[in-house]
């Protein structure tokens, strides 16, 4: 069961969105003031949750492979930054289309964006560390990884009192029901996604960890 | 020799870099007033085994055993208790041997441990005449003198040397051999390593060969006459050329 | 204690060093005067009120490029002669290796910023108020170096002793300051407006550094030498 779970996830997810897409062009009212443009609100506020969480993820893993020296956590956390990076294209994709759409501006150096934009850059560098550092910078990166996930509410707050003055902060919480409706399976569906390459990427990593191990087997066989 | 703990034991130490396995399953001890050579061919594990044995990197697997307490992290009361010399000086270049002596005392005294005093360390080792020297213009050969000085501050009951024979003049070998003499003399443990065979064989009670990073040959001191220990090295020796290598690699 | 007491001895152990040359202290110097020449030059032409924005940016960010040349030529010594690992098998607690380090960067930033600020205060007639309000200027300059300092000496550290490029400190350090320092730069802004808010600005920083610093020296044991059960391992 555990070996199809990325495949189901997968299937489910190919099920939802199709469904999502129609429901939220076609079933869900149109936003007064934003206009059709606020539809990219229902992908990208999942995607932005969905970032957050990943980084999350990948600072408590990166928390267990520094304190136990597991490499099962230590997959996970790679494979928590990659999908954190992933998500995090997608939110700084969608949020200035939508900020173009509605005000006027693609960048308007809103606490959200930077925030995402900043915390982006910390996961890339944990990629590029993990990629480009020595032997020992595996837990380098894992220290990276938990400043990443410690920073999330120290770069949202140092990024709002730097800018006060921001439009869309309550967007969220005001808006109507139906809209709401429409955002919960736009989530799953993105979250079965999301979940579904982190499982994928991790059984590499751990078929790798596998494979090293196998190649050092045979050989201490062919020794003997 | 199996029946106390001795000073430091390993357990099944193994230790990987992903498809590499630098170590494979060690098991060997080191006891009070003991020196133990490990011998081996440039790659063979003996650093990473020593580094281990610092503390300076954890094993992929098994167990070290310290004065018969398994330690996964060791602690400043351990550290204190044991020295290790590099294969590299590791000095401040731009400080005086005698402050690069001192520094490590007074961080010494600042834990609360008794350290020797640094002049007659100096002295001892022959370097009498540059402690007012900066390192930075010391031979590589006065700087591992250096080093095993910094090394002996504490009195050490356990030594751990890299290659502590490679930079030095046959003064320096003479005077190495004499020191470590003394320090088991004195009941510390000691555990060396080197490549080069003649080196370990007139100090040496116990030899290790490590190959691939295995043990692969053992030969005690204890209960040979002296002749005998040396042919049983020699054999020792004959096995380390023989044992063929995945890549050939170049004996100095 | 015992840490604090090594710690002291390691710092002076480097400020010893660095008293034998200089370096450290002529280039980083030198370098704080071409970034205000620069600075200056950039924004000599702007007014006021454009001055009182302009400027925290260019402390802050002087601070960025400072920490990271800093950081940088510290553990080069440590490298050069992997000093490093002698300090990691002797009876030296971690936490003394990593304040040691932190008390000589945040040295060096300091005195950078003695010449920076009054740098500032001479090109800059918008830059006043930090001349009026020292105490004020000061408590600011020590918390926004503390909070660049408590990160970077753990990155710093744990590139040397992995024998990684330099360059990934740049990359590592620039994202993850940047959220320390532009808190940095509101305060530094509420204090040239005269804002009320900025005490509040204050205290948020010093609990920005209070969280880097615990995280940093609970994590640097582990990133140094690698601590935990390897034997649990698979």
């Amino acid at each position: 069961m555990a070996r199809r779970l990325p495949t189901v996830f997968l299937v489910a997810a190919a099920f939802i969105f199709p469904y999502c897409v129609q429901r939220i062009f076609l079933h869900t009212p149109i936003e007064r003031e934003m206009g059709t443009a606020q539809k990219i609100f229902y992908f990208h506020v999942p995607l932005a949750w969905l970032m957050m969480a990943f980084a999350i993820v990948a600072g408590i893993a990166a928390g267990i492979q520094l304190r136990r020296g597991s490499l099962r956590a230590e997959a996970t956390a790679l494979a928590a930054a990659e999908i954190v990076l992933l998500t995090g294209i997608g939110v700084l994709v969608t949020g200035p289309i939508w900020g173009h759409a509605t005000w006027g501006h693609a960048w308007t150096w809103d606490a959200r964006q930077v925030t995402t934009g900043l915390h982006w850059l910390i996961f890339a560098a944990y990629l590029l560390v993990r990629r480009y550092g020595a032997a020992g910078s595996d837990r380098l990166a894992a220290a990276l990884a938990i400043f990443g996930a410690v920073n999330v509410p120290i770069i949202y707050y140092a990024v709002k009192i730097w800018k006060t003055t921001h439009p869309s902060n309550e967007v969220v919480g005001s808006l109507p029901a139906e809209m709401w409706a429409s955002l919960w399976p736009a989530l799953i569906a993105l979250a079965l996604l999301s979940i579904a390459l982190l499982l994928v990427r991790l059984r590499q990593e751990l078929t790798d960890i596998a494979l090293d191990e196998a190649w050092i087997r045979l050989n201490e066989r062919g020794e003997a | 020799m199996t029946g106390e703990p001795g000073v430091l034991s390993m357990r099944g130490i193994g230790k990987r870099f992903g498809r590499l396995a630098v170590l494979r399953d060690l098991d060997f001890q080191v006891h009070a007033g003991e020196i133990v050579g490990l011998i081996g061919a440039n790659g063979a594990g003996k650093t990473t085994l020593l580094s281990i044995a610092a503390g300076l990197e954890p094993p992929s697997q098994g167990q070290r055993i310290y004065w018969g307490v398994p330690t996964e992290d060791l602690g400043v009361a351990l550290r204190a208790r044991m020295a290790s010399v590099s294969h590299t000086a590791q000095v401040y270049t731009r400080l005086t041997a005698l402050e690069n002596l001192q520094l490590f005392a007074d961080l010494r005294t600042a834990a609360g441990l008794p350290s020797a005093a640094c002049l007659p360390l100096l002295a001892r080792l022959g370097l009498e005449h540059a402690a007012a020297r900066t390192a930075g213009t010391f031979s590589r050969g006065m700087l591992q003198r250096l080093a095993l000085a910094r090394a002996l501050l504490g009195a050490p009951e356990l030594l751990l040397l890299d290659e502590p024979f490679t930079a030095l003049d046959r003064p320096g070998r003479a005077l190495l051999a004499e020191v470590l003499a003394s320090e088991r003399k004195r009941g510390a443990a000691i555990l060396l390593s080197s490549h080069d065979f003649d080196a370990i064989a007139g100090i040496a009670d116990r030899v290790v060969l490590l190959e691939g990073g295995r043990i692969v040959g053992e030969v005690a001191r204890r209960g040979q006459a002296e002749d005998m220990f040396h042919v049983a090295l020699q054999r020792l020796a004959g096995s380390l050329a023989a044992v063929p290598r995945e890549t050939p690699v170049p004996r100095d | 204690m015992t840490s604090l007491r090594q710690a002291w001895l390691l710092a002076r152990n480097d400020l010893r060093q660095e008293l034998r040359d200089l370096e450290l202290v002529l280039t980083a110097g030198f370098f704080s005067l071409v970034v205000l020449v620069m600075f200056g030059l950039s924004f000599s032409a702007l007014g006021r009120e454009a001055q009182v924005l302009a400027i925290p940016g260019v402390l802050w960010l002087a601070v960025a490029f400072i920490g990271a040349l800093t950081l940088t030529r510290i553990f080069d010594r440590e490298r050069e002669a992997d000093t490093l690992r002698a300090l990691l098998v002797a009876p030296v607690e971690r936490q003394a290796i990593y304040l040691g380090k932190a008390l000589v960067t945040l040295m060096v930033l300091l005195g950078c910023m003695a010449v920076l600020v009054p740098g500032l205060l001479l090109l800059f007639p918008a830059a006043a108020p930090m001349a009026t309000r020292p105490g004020a200027t000061a408590c600011l300059v020590v918390l926004g170096c503390i909070a660049y300092t408590s990160v970077g000496t753990l990155f710093a550290a744990g590139l040397a002793s992995s024998g990684g490029k330099n360059v990934l400190l740049s990359v590592i350090l620039y994202p993850l300051t940047t959220p320390a320092l532009l808190v940095a730069v509101v305060a530094t802004r509420a204090l040239l407006e005269g804002h009320p808010a900025f005490p509040a600005y204050l205290k948020q920083l010093a609990a920005i550094d209070a969280v880097t610093m615990v995280l940093s020296i609970w994590l640097f044991e582990s990133v140094l030498v690698g601590t935990g059960a390897s034997a649990r391992r698979r």
